[in-house]
């Protein structure tokens, strides 16, 4: 492929990526962020069991944890349908990509809440603190580190899983790599996306790091 | 009317293959102003006993009174409410790491929903109180023990609480430290009149600060009162163990006829036994002694070996009762 073609064929691939995987991230948080909660506080051993509830919670992201992507995919189709209008592109790609990432999401949440000292929130409950003001503000900040390297990774997964996507017609990067690099044998597109990939998610990695680093006060100065 | 007033408590854990009895009908009284120490070995149910003042254990059965309020009739919200009343500090500090240590010393004023203006004005007060205005930006990382310590007695103090419960909240400090932090909360405790509870497996720091002490033995209330009176005639074999824990370790103690003697408080300055040797020129072996100094008085007891002779034995014997100490006879196997 000529050059002048490869450049915006890329940009618009790199594009849609960023928007699935960021948009579906997004979601997958707003989702996956109660779900965690309510896993933490309803657990036997957390702040207010309800076993019923938690294993029931428990179970739905186990399975769905346990459905292989592309199956589900492929599964979730009808939904797909219903929610997008459509099953192929980058907007529909982001129906299951929510459905795959959430409960992904609600257990890296919900392990960085599991980390916080019992004692902390021993000495919140001793000085009256509420539910709610427990998860605000001692949970989620005590966490806060943990958290932003779970959101890091999540991004890494989701992007991963996006590109995946491309092999049921799901656009961006892996789309590119799949019609042009495999159907179409121009492996040096296929290399060319994978490089992107490889950038993309060095970008993600580093920058993430680097937040949660730079918002950690437990190392000593 | 005592501050706080337990009855007849008991708190069992039930787990799916056992049942443990953690605390046993216990009664008990702490007036406002006491520092009532809680004194066991662990395991004794002491943590599970400061946990159901402030209600963060329901107990099983009995009730705990504070000011004249049950706390088993009062709704959850009353019982968040009290909870600023009753602060609690704790062996490993449990501040909020993220937070620095203004952060931490506001954490129980926002609970309490104290404005913004009124928060920063006490926090300054209390950086005073507890001697750490030059690390108030600091994080608890960045601070030692003592200092993180101190950290969270500035937030207990901050709601202007009745009580302090502390859950050996020197038992993971060195002693000089240990020191510190005890005379604060004396400090504390003569200045705002703040009724103390100290948890503790330490009898150095019963000994230190504690007007009253309870000794919990196996979920049992062994015994419980006065320190003086406590450390001096110790009663129950709970009590005896760990007042006199060092008396086993004189198990080769042989001799024809011994007594101990019990200080109590009384012959602080006297040199009782120095006096016994130079005015009835009688000889004695100390054996054993364990003596120590609470609040300027003695407390302890010593086994001394009399001389041979009946005679001089007798006189010894009255001299020391003469001198107002308990005098009992003991042979080296009953020890």
């Amino acid at each position: 492929m000529p050059f002048d073609k490869m450049v915006p064929l890329m940009i618009g691939g790199v594009r849609d990526t960023l928007y699935m995987t960021l948009v579906s991230t997004l979601f997958a948080y707003l989702l996956g962020f109660p779900l965690a909660i309510l896993l933490v506080l309803t657990s036997p051993k957390g702040l207010k069991p309800i076993p019923v509830l938690y294993r029931i919670m428990d179970a739905i992201v186990n399975i769905f944890r346990s459905i292989p992507f592309l199956i589900l995919l492929i599964m979730v189709i009808p939904l797909t349908r219903f929610i997008a209008g459509k099953a192929y592109g980058s907007t529909a790609t982001i129906v299951p990509l929510v459905i795959a990432a959430a409960p992904y999401v609600a257990r890296m949440i919900e392990s960085s809440l599991l980390e916080v000292d019992p004692g902390v929130i021993e000495m919140a409950q001793s000085a009256g603190a509420s539910i709610p003001t427990i998860v605000f503000k001692v949970l989620i900040p005590e966490a806060k580190t943990s958290l932003i390297v779970g959101a890091t990774i999540s991004t890494g997964t989701i992007l991963g899983y996006s590109a995946m996507s491309g092999a049921v017609g799901g656009g961006g990067l892996g789309q590119i790599a799949i019609s042009y690099g495999y159907n179409r044998y121009q492996t040096s597109v296929m290399l060319v996306t994978v490089v992107l990939l490889v950038i993309l998610m060095q970008i993600f990695q580093i920058t993430g790091m680097t937040i949660s680093r730079k918002t950690d006060k437990r190392t000593r100065e | 009317m005592a501050l706080i007033e337990l009855k007849n408590l008991t708190k069992t854990f039930v787990t799916k293959t056992q049942s443990v009895n953690a605390l046993k009908d216990i009664n008990l009284s702490i007036e406002k102003g006491d520092i009532y120490g809680i004194i066991g070995m662990s395991g004794a149910g002491k943590s599970t006993l400061v946990r159901c003042i402030n209600y963060l254990e329901r107990p099983t059965s009995g009730s705990v009174i504070i000011d004249g309020r049950d706390l088993s009739t009062m709704s959850q919200k009353d019982l968040r409410q009290l909870r600023q009343q009753v602060s609690m500090i704790f062996q490993h500090f449990n501040l909020l790491q993220q937070r620095d240590v203004r952060g931490n010393i506001a954490f129980a004023m926002e609970i309490a929903c104290m404005k913004k203006a009124d928060i920063d004005r006490r926090i300054d007060e209390l950086l005073d109180i507890v001697s750490l205005t030059e690390r108030q930006h600091n994080y608890p990382s960045q601070l030692s023990g003592g200092q993180q310590q101190r950290v969270a007695i500035a937030r207990a103090l901050s709601t202007n609480p009745k009580i302090i419960l502390c859950d050996e909240a020197t038992s993971a400090l060195d002693p000089q430290t240990t020191q510190q932090i005890l005379s604060l909360l004396k400090d504390i405790n003569q200045r705002m009149g703040i009724t103390i509870v100290i948890i503790t497996h330490e009898m150095s720091v019963v000994e230190s600060i504690c007007s009253h002490v309870a000794i919990i033995d196996e979920g049992h209330l062994a015994e419980s009162g006065p320190v003086e009176a406590i450390f001096s005639q110790p009663k129950t074999d709970a009590a005896k163990r760990l007042i006199f824990r060092n008396v086993q370790k004189t198990d080769k103690l042989i001799g024809d006829r011994m007594v101990r003697i019990v200080f109590d408080g009384q012959q602080a300055d006297e040199p009782v036994i120095a006096e016994l040797i130079s005015q009835c020129h009688i000889m004695v072996n100390i054996q054993f002694a364990d003596t120590r100094n609470v609040g300027g008085k003695a407390f302890g007891q010593m086994i001394l070996q009399l001389p041979e002779d009946h005679l001089q034995q007798d006189k010894a014997i009255y001299f020391l009762k003469e001198m107002g100490l308990k005098v009992e006879e003991v042979s080296g196997h009953a020890l």
